[in-house]
């Protein structure tokens, strides 16, 4: 997708909230949008899913989209999974396809226990959870996250990050704005900022320290790394087959999963994060996962 | 296999939550109540046919506003992305329109059952087809003409709920007493048809009624990704 020329005010005379757009939105991309309170972040995310149209200039090449707005209002007459299914048909599943993507996404961010409450009755961390199951069920080419991870408790935020990283490792598109400098930092391919009405490249991001996953894993003497390890993997392999990689923590269920599928397989030995460690048969939730 | 994004699933999801929000009620009521005064059992067929058909535009009006404004904003952005606005918008308009037209339906046919097949004068027989027929156009025109003014009248051209309720009510009057207007039209000939006793099957105010209801709908449908 690309954007040419885009401004977008919202009465005509009236002032530009932005102007002078020129976005290249490659497949497979993370973006960031940062900018001040107010800045038209938002109105940019939605100029890019769609739901707002250019007032002038031209967006070219829309993929198929999803949209997590921050807030995700409760005052639908649904209950979760009836919501939930409704918007994947709606993105274009089958009834049964979208119900089961619905569970299994409620499931991953532990809100499987309030599929069938009404979302009137739901706080307002489980109803994100909802918003952001709504896009992720719809495997979007193009995911556009406007703070979703705010409200989440700490366990659904990282697990976003992950689904996150998964998508973008099948090729979609993912933009996002968040307060948090140091959210999926390191995985980021372009990071911008709204500065007046023009979108300038953002330098200050790309200094944070990412979070890192260590990951080590055996696999037979003398056989190579697998190929298509993410981007951002430091790799150490010694002779004996032992390797340690080193993952920005957004890409490091792709690693995973390379490593895993890789033939032969390689056996993980452990998986570390910053400030927690957990060694040998006790995995991480990340590896749990996998190998469940 | 993935199909695009069905106007079936968006037709699903907004009749869904219309009938769920209970906000349907109060219009549904007020059509009720109209018809159970403006139409007495006995009563000539055709006289009670174009009261309650008048009697429906404003309600198709009103089932329209709520429609159109029921999604939350958030939630309203989240259809938009996945559908498109303008798309997800007419799904909105139309959940209304059908639910208008069942409405209006039901109320005809309940009215055909209980009115006496006579003209004013009790004197000429009125035949049951063209008085169907009759029936069904003038519950198509107030309904296209009343979704056309609903959706005229609501997000995202009117915003202020205040405003938006005191015109769509003066537009659907004026949609109803104005010489010209294809509901004004219809609702005339069935009771001066009930006079003579000559039952008007008109489809030039269908013709107009569905015009008028086209660009109305292309307008705010166009105008929706533009409002934010």
């Amino acid at each position: 997708m690309r954007l040419t020329k885009v401004g977008r005010r919202y009465a005509p005379g009236g002032p530009w909230v932005l102007r002078g757009v020129d976005l290249d939105v490659p497949a497979g991309a993370l973006l960031r949008i940062s900018g001040a309170n107010g800045s038209g972040k938002s109105t940019l995310l939605r100029l890019l899913a769609g739901i707002d149209a250019p007032s002038e200039g031209r967006i070219h090449g829309r993929p198929r989209t999803a949209y997590v707005p921050e807030r995700f209002p409760s005052a639908l007459p649904f209950t979760a999974i009836g919501y939930l299914t409704h918007l994947g048909r709606v993105h274009g599943l089958r009834g049964p396809v979208a119900d089961a993507r619905a569970r299994a996404w409620l499931e991953r961010f532990g809100a499987d226990g309030h599929a069938g409450t009404q979302l009137r009755e739901l706080s307002k961390g489980t109803s994100q959870k909802v918003a952001v199951a709504q896009a992720l069920l719809a495997e979007p080419e193009l995911l556009i996250l406007d703070e979703a991870w705010t409200g989440l408790d700490t366990a659904a935020r990282a697990e976003l990050d992950l689904a996150v990283g998964e998508l973008t490792s099948t090729g979609a598109t993912a933009v996002y704005v968040d307060h948090d400098p140091r959210r999926l930092a390191g995985a980021v391919d372009a990071a911008y900022r709204v500065d007046g009405a023009a979108l300038v490249p953002d330098t200050a991001t790309s200094s944070e320290p990412a979070p890192q996953v260590t990951v080590l894993a055996r696999g037979r003497a003398g056989v190579s790394l697998p190929g298509g390890l993410p981007e951002g993997t430091h790799a150490e392999l010694d002779a004996a087959g032992s390797a340690r990689l080193t993952v920005p923590a957004a890409h490091s269920d792709t690693l995973l999963r390379t490593l895993l599928h890789a033939d032969p397989p390689w056996h993980i030995r452990a998986v570390r994060e910053p400030g927690r460690a957990v060694e040998g048969p006790q995995p991480s939730s990340a590896a749990q996962e996998l190998t469940s | 296999m993935r199909k695009p994004p069905t106007s079936t699933a968006l037709l699903r999801y907004h009749t869904a939550l219309l009938l769920r929000s209970q906000r349907w009620l109060p219009p549904v009521l007020v059509y009720a109540a109209l018809v159970a005064v403006g139409a007495q059992p006995g009563d000539p067929v055709l006289d009670s046919l174009g009261y309650t058909s008048a009697a429906l535009l404003p309600v198709a009006a009103w089932l329209t506003r709520i429609s159109a404004t029921q999604e939350p904003p958030a939630a309203r952005h989240v259809t938009a992305s996945a559908a498109g606005p303008g798309r997800a918008h007419l799904a909105a308009l139309l959940t209304a329109s059908g639910c208008a037209a069942a409405l209006g339906t039901a109320g005809s046919a309940l009215v055909v059952a209980m009115s006496g097949w006579w003209n004013t004068s009790h004197e000429v027989r009125i035949a049951p087809l063209p008085m169907v027929l009759a029936a069904l156009l003038a519950v198509a025109v107030c309904v296209l003409l009343g979704t056309a003014v609903g959706a005229l009248c609501t997000w995202p051209l009117l915003r202020s709920p205040g405003w938006s309720v005191s015109l769509t009510a003066l537009l659907a009057l004026l949609a109803i007493v104005t010489t010209g207007s294809p509901a004004r039209e219809t609702v005339w000939a069935l009771i001066t048809g009930s006079r003579t006793g000559t039952t008007p099957v008109l489809l030039l105010p269908l013709a107009g009624a569905a015009l008028l209801a086209v660009a109305a709908g292309a307008t705010v449908c166009g105008v929706c990704s533009r409002r934010g």
